[in-house]
């Protein structure tokens, strides 16, 4: 899902760098209200799992497809501090020539912003759901892997609407890629869920939509005990 | 960052990323700078990969499994460390 540079019009680029970067910086705000020192061993160590994840290609020919991680890291850490995580893994992959340098704001309004913004939402909205039959732990799986689908399969849509601006492209373009994505979101959606279910039993206090989580405090966000969300400022 | 932190949590995460990377990298399951999944549909679409670009900081070194796995293991400590450093500096401090 990395475009490189030079492949859209330069407009483009531009365009999306001034929509991201704001965002970015908004977000980058919130986790500085939000969460403390004591978290960033677990951010750093988040964003290492998701950079040496997405050197891994699943084959779905005759492409092949890697995990993007925003679904998790939005669930476990909430959609800011998924967001900023997502911008520093994409920035060295744009160092080491795996989507560009120009192409940043849109590769991070791609898998960044709209990553974090849907993977959280309709994560929530399930494990809401869920959470009404089910034990939170096998809610949270259950909705964070469905979520990580829908959100890569949406998100791979949006970007077929992107790439048309590429002069000669037709819209079949999008059908098709949209489709190729739709076993990619299935590889996300496995993937998601074993690497989540490796938190959940070995540290569930990371991921945020559990009670008593270490996380889930730092955004002030009461899941499980209650459906109502809340958010207390200055805790 | 406390030393039991260092010990517990940061050290196994590079020891077991590493190990990971290497062996999946190795074993050719890793994929390449950049993925080829665009480009195949770009192919199907009649659209010509674009010439050149930033090839990446270690573009010099060549290509091959063994640089990619060296490459790969420098960029997991280096994304540890961007990251501990960047959210150490914009994380309130521990009352």
């Amino acid at each position: 899902m990395h475009v490189p540079d030079g492949v859209l019009p330069f407009w483009v680029y531009i365009l999306f760098l001034i929509i991201s970067l704001p965002v970015l910086g908004f977000a980058v705000r919130n986790v500085n209200r939000r969460f403390d020192d004591r978290l960033t061993p677990y951010m750093g160590v988040l964003a290492a799992v998701i950079f040496a994840a997405q050197f891994v290609n699943f084959p779905v020919p005759p492409a092949s497809g890697h995990l993007v991680g925003t679904t998790l890291l939005a669930v476990m850490l909430g959609p800011w501090a998924a967001m900023v995580i997502m911008a520093l893994v994409l920035f060295v992959q744009a160092l080491y020539g795996d989507g560009g340098l120009i192409a940043f704001g849109l590769n991070f309004f791609n898998m960044g912003i709209l990553g974090a913004i849907f993977g959280w939402g309709i994560a929530l909205v399930l494990f809401k759901g869920l959470t009404r039959i089910q034990d939170e732990k096998i809610s949270v799986l259950i909705a964070t892997a469905i979520a990580a689908f829908v959100t890569t399969l949406g998100t791979a849509f949006i970007l077929g609407l992107e790439l048309l601006t590429i002069p000669g492209l037709s819209f079949e373009f999008v059908y098709i890629i949209t489709g190729i994505h739709g076993f990619i979101a299935l590889g996300e959606a496995i993937l998601t869920f074993a690497i989540l279910l490796y938190f959940v039993k070995a540290k569930p206090k990371l991921i945020a939509f559990l009670k008593d989580s270490d996380t889930g405090k730092a955004l002030g966000v009461k899941m499980s005990a209650t459906p109502i969300v809340t958010i207390e400022e200055g805790t | 960052m406390d030393r039991n932190t260092v010990v517990r949590v940061i050290i196994p995460a590079i020891i077991v990323l590493f190990a990971l990377i290497s062996v999946l990298i190795l074993t050719g399951f890793a994929s390449g700078n950049p993925d080829g999944f665009e480009w195949s549909l770009f192919e199907w679409a009649g659209i010509t990969e674009p010439e050149g670009g930033f090839g990446g900081i270690f573009a010099f070194l060549g290509e091959g499994p063994l640089v990619d796995v060296v490459t790969g293991g420098i960029g997991i400590v280096l994304i540890l460390i961007i990251a501990y450093l960047f959210f150490r500096f914009t994380s309130r401090r521990t009352e």
